[in-house]
């Protein structure tokens, strides 16, 4: 086993999440105070921007340049959110960086509450993680005892309170614009920009969203620096750790913090232990449900934002999900078009009427009543598919055209043998 | 301005412009549901596709959802956007029922429309289709979910545009739902434009469901005549009888929208009790035998009294010829009136409005929601004139603020600011308010007279110690503001405060502010009543005359005194001293069965007409179809209707004017025109404001505004002494003020089966101070001694109001009509409780 360096899981512990103390003494809230008494805001935008600290939750927009998009003159209150509404199928990471090591990322919205200058922040977390916004809300309560929240952050003159929101659980509420409108009260649906959210957000004040790992980088950048962060990558364009959640047919599935452009064949068969007994690797989702299948071909490729975007992956949440030469596509393919269209807002046409009738052509491929014309009217309505309000469709057809692309001939065996060939 | 090509055309227009918007002004009608003008764009229902071929964008784009740039190139037949657009569709219609030769949208349907313009024919999906379970939305809309194509146009209108929350989205991906929380009757009064602006058949007019089609529809531009906003409608005919007023699109009065109230408020031409017949003492008569009759024992009052005992009175819900054909006769014959107002006072109001309406001053509907600030002054939109509501809903959505200085519980549809106060301290309310809005240093060459009536104004130190915070902030947004038009309302104001209103808004104007005025009036043609009223009677006087012997003969034109006089004893007996009634009417009314002579008229959509409405707008109606008693009554259910002969059965019926021309000149009506022609011209020598009033059919979309101020009227003449003194007391006796409801008072409307079921029990409301010293409850039941006996009425007690008054609507279910004189006052001793 390679031993890379532990940042976001130095203080991971089996049974229990580290304490203030053992985060302070990992060197936690040094990077804050640090910033806060040297430090102009502006400074912490360009350092983020330096370390090339991109986007975590999928999308890899820079978190510096983000944040200097909040105009100098915008109007307060302003707002910071973290984005905990994990819900990309196979992604697991924030959850568990919460119960490792909370002040990590409570640090961390500080310190990004200090680069846009905001006064509130705000935690939206899943239904689901009770647990987490348990731990979270407790650890925020000792955090401001402590003064790292409140008024006058460690005298520096900013403030900032945190509060956990729980949100009431849909999948588009992780996307940025309509987590926002969630967050307001209102129904969930996204915005299309303009205006920005960091421009006019929550209550049309600027307010900057950024994921749970992202945040959680930012203690690091600060103590050690830019430089020592894009070194932690194993690739010339990557930056910083990653936490890939593993899962699916691998002997040890589980959350592992690796270097930004490790190879795929290296995460499944050192960390994950390989493939399990009987199982050859077919194909993987590298990033979550939204991503592409990535078959056989792209086994050593280095999981990084621009080396997957370079062959028109999506590097994504770094969900990976395994499947095996025993699993039938057609069906994972089904499962994952279910949900997207469960979870669809149901603002815009394409999505709302348009993924039923793809888990409808899958469905019956997958039970051995497809035709032929169904694969040009599968590629056909995912192409149009992407002429959707927000990026939630495209993300729904991903693996639906990557099927098609890879496993056509699987397709086409579910039509041919009348029936899915796996059963 | 950008230039743009579209299709190969070029075209530039203004910045901001969408992409589908300049389409469409170069004739090319790029498919849409999700956008609608007056919503805006949203970008959901995708199916506005375009192909952008060069410029910022680039392939295939929502057009709704992009402003035009320069250079663009846009393609909107290109094959790829056409392949999308037919996928949308497709898609539209998985779940959507096949059932359009049943569905009541059918013939009128969008989606239908593009679906079959689409070329979109052939099913290929092979699922089940969703179904949803329909609600009760109340007696004006119908509900029927399944049909929905999810556009959101609905909850746009109901919640941002008109502000209401009761119906919006539920659920969501493909289970969303637009309905209800749960069934029940919808809240707002403008839920009839869901109808109109569904694109599919989810919400359908109700009331005319199973009707017909909209190709068997007769239809025709019309006016709403519920109000006096005027607002313009096509209305559609069938079977000899108006099934379904629409919403229709104009510039200047009422963009797209309609209420309730105008959309529902035609069934006074189709009732069952309609009266077709001409009747004399009871009995029916041919119609020209009642024509002779009248004409013959008028001339004999004539003989023996002289032409000054006979009178005219007509009504504000007359068009504007049968309002000038009174002017007419009365002028040639020397007869006393015309008078059209019940009393002196709101005679004297209404010629105010009309009269200090400066044309720099008065502001359309549409243009009052472009208003920085608004201030109402005794006018409750949503009760007097719906449709001011909505326009003031988007001023206020564009970041106006807004005022309301009423005695009443204002209810707005947005936030608004409300100062309770009684009626005598509406005038010092305005003034403090407007003293305090303007930066003194601007008037300095604002002329003497505005200078003075500055000084002398009061200021803000005269509101009430529990107002001053409010008022204060309302001073300060007031002086914010830019554009700040000021809605004076005629019907309970003093008879000081019209003017005023004018005076403040000119004074604004001095101010170097973009003051506007808009007035509301009574009913749909008060603006001609005005102009044509005699100020020396009204109705009060024409009794008084009765009363002294004076008066023998009375014509009544299209009025119900019974339904709009204060005094019912007192009418009864001077009607019973007559010598002669003759009542024109197209409604069933107390008068047509008091008439000695009664004459049967036609509509506004049997007739056509012309109204003016309260900003001046002169607005012409067509007629919609030929009049006649509906198939459906001819035939009471037998089947051929037994009536025989070639003439349309019910067919004798004629314009008021025409009767009144043929009573008063013994003309015999052939045709319409000659008649209507020469009255033209007598109403351009006679009123100078129509002068230049056209033909007809000549008078364009928008109407003609005319200019009715007259310079002469008395401005900046305010007598500010005798208004504090009048301010003052404040624990004299209760006044009791007489207003409208949104349902159950307008006279037309009040015959609308479908409007009946939303009229709530009437109720007298007192505010909480007042029914505490009282010892009332919310729902008891209270007598208040009026002068010619008791009423029993429901109490509702509210906070919103001022003190010192009782509400008491014009409601028709409710016997208000015991007061000697107006204003009335109570003393608390004549209020008691109805115990059990």
């Amino acid at each position: 086993m390679m031993n890379y360096p532990q940042v976001l899981f130095q203080n991971r512990k089996a049974d229990r999440i580290a304490t203030l103390e053992e985060y302070r003494q990992s060197g936690g809230y040094e990077g804050l105070s640090d910033a806060l008494s040297k430090a102009s805001h502006k400074e912490v935008q360009q350092v983020l921007l330096d370390a090339v600290l991109l986007g975590r939750g999928g999308a890899a927009f820079p978190a510096g340049r983000k944040l200097m998009t909040v105009a100098d003159d915008a109007p307060h209150p302003r707002y910071i959110v973290c984005n905990a509404d994990e819900m990309e199928p196979g992604t697991f990471k924030d959850r568990v960086l919460i119960h490792a090591d909370p002040h990590m990322l409570i640090e961390g919205m500080i310190i990004a509450g200090y680069g846009a200058q905001a006064e509130k922040g705000i935690i939206f977390i899943r239904p689901e993680y009770e647990s987490a916004a348990i731990i979270l809300e407790r650890e925020i309560e000792i955090a401001e005892k402590a003064g790292y929240l409140g008024k006058n952050i460690l005298g520096s003159g900013y403030s900032l309170d945190i509060v956990v929101h729980r949100s009431a659980g849909r999948y588009i509420c992780g996307e940025v614009t309509a987590q926002l409108n969630a967050l307001m009260g209102k129904r969930a649906n996204p915005q299309q920009p303009p205006p920005y959210p960091t421009e006019k957000g929550l209550w049309e004040r600027p307010t900057v969203l950024q994921n749970v790992e992202t945040l959680a980088c930012m203690p690091h950048i600060l103590r050690n620096g830019p430089e020592w962060f894009k070194k932690l990558a194993l690739t010339e364009t990557g930056a910083g750790t990653k936490i890939f959640s593993v899962s699916g047919r691998v002997n040890s599935p589980g959350c592992y913090e690796l270097p930004m452009g490790v190879r795929l064949s290296e995460i499944i068969e050192v960390h994950a232990g390989g493939m399990v007994e009987g199982s050859e690797y077919k194909a993987c989702l590298p990033g979550g449900a939204s991503t592409r299948f990535l078959p056989r071909d792209f086994y050593d490729i280095e999981m990084d934002f621009d080396t997957m975007r370079n062959v028109g992956h999506r590097l994504g949440t770094g969900a990976i999900m395994v499947f095996d030469q025993k699993t039938c596509l057609v069906a994972a393919t089904l499962n994952l078009v279910e949900f997207f269209a469960r979870e669809s807002c149901g603002w815009c046409t394409p999505c709302r009427e348009g993924l039923p009738y793809i888990r409808d052509l899958l469905r019956r491929l997958e039970e051995g009543q497809g035709e032929e014309e169904y694969i040009p009217m599968l590629q056909q309505m995912s192409k149009h598919l992407w002429s959707s309000y927000c990026a939630f469709a495209p993300g729904a057809v991903s693996p639906v055209e990557s099927l098609i692309t890879y496993f056509e001939d699987e397709v086409r065996e579910h039509i041919s043998q009348r029936k899915c060939p796996f059963k | 301005m950008p230039k743009i090509i579209i299709d190969d055309r070029e075209i530039e227009v203004p910045e901001g412009t969408k992409v589908i918007e300049a389409a469409e002004q170069l004739g090319i009608m790029i498919p849409r549901f999700c956008y609608h003008p007056a919503l805006g764009s949203v970008g959901a229902c995708r199916v506005c596709a375009v192909k952008f071929l060069e410029g910022p964008f680039k392939g295939v784009q929502m057009s709704c959802m992009i402003d035009a740039k320069d250079g663009m190139i846009v393609s909107t037949n290109d094959e790829e956007a056409v392949e999308f657009r037919r996928n949308i569709i497709e898609w539209l219609m998985l779940n959507h029922p096949h059932d359009c030769p049943v569905c009541d949208e059918g013939g009128h349907c969008l989606l239908q429309d593009m679906t079959v313009s689409g070329g979109h024919g052939m099913r290929r999906y092979l699922g089940l289709k969703r179904t949803y379970r329909d609600q009760y939305l109340g007696p004006l809309v119908q509900h029927e979910m399944n049909r929905c194509i999810h556009c959101y146009r609905c909850s746009r209108f109901y919640q941002e545009f008109a502000g209401y929350f009761d119906l919006g989205v539920m659920q969501s991906a493909n289970r969303t739902y637009f309905g209800r929380f749960k069934d029940g009757i919808l809240e707002s009064p403008f839920t009839g434009n869901l109808s109109d602006i569904c694109p599919t058949g989810v919400y359908t007019d109700r009331p005319s469901r199973f009707f017909g089609r909209r190709w068997d529809y007769q239809r025709s531009p019309s006016l709403c005549i519920n109000c006096s906003l005027g607002c313009h409608t096509t209305v559609s005919a069938r079977y000899r009888q108006v099934v379904r007023q629409e919403a229709r699109y104009s510039e200047a009065v009422n963009g797209y929208f309609i209420c309730d109230r105008g959309r529902h408020g035609f069934h006074y031409a189709r009732t069952e009790t309609r009266p077709w017949q001409a009747l004399i003492e009871g009995r029916e008569v041919p119609t020209e035998g009642a024509v002779r009759a009248a004409r013959e024992r008028l001339a004999e009052i004539v003989s023996s009294g002289g032409p000054r005992s006979v009178a005219c009175l007509g009504s504000g819900r007359s068009s504007l010829e049968t309002q000038a054909m009174l002017g007419q006769l009365c002028q040639k014959k020397g007869w006393q009136g015309p008078s059209y107002f019940m009393d002196k006072s709101l005679t004297g109001k209404a010629k105010t409005a009309v009269s200090r309406l400066d044309p720099e001053l008065a502001v359309s509907l549409r243009e009052l929601e472009g208003s920085d600030a608004i201030v109402v002054v005794g006018a409750d939109p949503i009760n007097e004139a719906p449709m001011l509501a909505l326009a003031m809903r988007q001023a206020q959505r564009r970041g106006g603020k807004i005022a309301v200085i009423d005695p009443r519980p204002i209810f707005l549809p947005f936030d608004f600011n409300h100062l309770p106060v009684r009626l005598d301290e509406i005038n010092l309310y305005l003034s403090a308010l407007v003293k305090a809005a303007v930066d003194p240093e601007l008037i300095v060459d604002a002329g003497k007279d505005a200078i003075e009536f500055y000084q002398e104004a009061p200021s803000l130190e005269i509101v009430a110690a529990s107002l001053q915070e409010k008022a204060s902030i309302l001073a300060q947004e007031l002086r914010a503001g830019q554009r700040v038009v000021i809605v004076c309302g005629t019907q309970i104001v003093r008879e000081t405060t019209p003017a005023l209103a004018a005076d403040h808004a000119k004074f604004l104007r001095a101010a170097k502010k973009q003051a506007g005025l808009f007035y509301l009036l009574p009913q749909a043609n008060s603006f001609g009543a005005a102009l044509l009223a005699s100020s020396e009677v009204s109705f009060l006087e024409i009794i008084q005359g009765v009363e002294k012997g004076e008066i023998k003969g009375l014509i009544v034109a299209e009025n119900d005194p019974f339904y709009s006089f204060h005094d019912r004893q007192r009418l009864e007996l001077a009607i019973e001293k007559l010598d002669l009634l003759v009542v024109l009417d197209c409604i069933e009314s107390t008068a047509v069965k008091k008439a000695n002579v009664f004459l049967p008229t036609s509509t506004l959509y049997e007739a056509g007409g012309i109204f003016i409405n309260q900003e001046g707008r002169v607005q012409a109606a067509p007629r919609a179809y030929l009049g006649g008693i509906s198939i459906a009554q001819i035939g009471g259910g037998d089947h051929p209707p037994r009536v025989y002969g070639s003439d349309i059965p019910g067919g004798e019926l004629r314009a008021a004017y025409q009767f009144l021309s043929q009573i008063g000149n013994g003309d015999q009506i052939e045709d319409d025109d000659p008649t209507r022609r020469s009255l033209l011209r007598w109403i351009a020598d006679n009123i100078p404001p129509l002068a230049e009033i056209p033909p007809f059919d000549e008078l364009s979309e928008n109407g003609m505004r005319i200019s009715s101020s007259n310079d002469t009227s008395p401005q900046f003449a305010v007598n500010w002494q005798e208004e504090k003194e009048k301010g003052k007391g404040s624990e004299g006796p209760l006044e009791i003020i007489l207003t409208d409801w949104t349902f159950g008072t307008e006279e037309l409307s009040s015959f609308s089966p479908p409007l009946m079921k939303l009229e709530r029990k009437p109720y007298a409301s007192m505010h909480t101070d007042d029914a505490a010293r009282l010892g009332l409850g919310h729902g008891d039941k209270a007598k208040i001694k009026l002068d010619e006996g008791n009423l029993e009425v429901d109490v509702c007690i509210e906070e919103n109001m001022a003190s010192g008054v009782v509400i008491l609507p014009r409601h028709r279910l409710l016997e208000w009509q015991k007061i000697k004189s107006l204003p009335k006052f109570v003393r608390f001793e004549e209020i008691e409780k109805v115990s059990g």
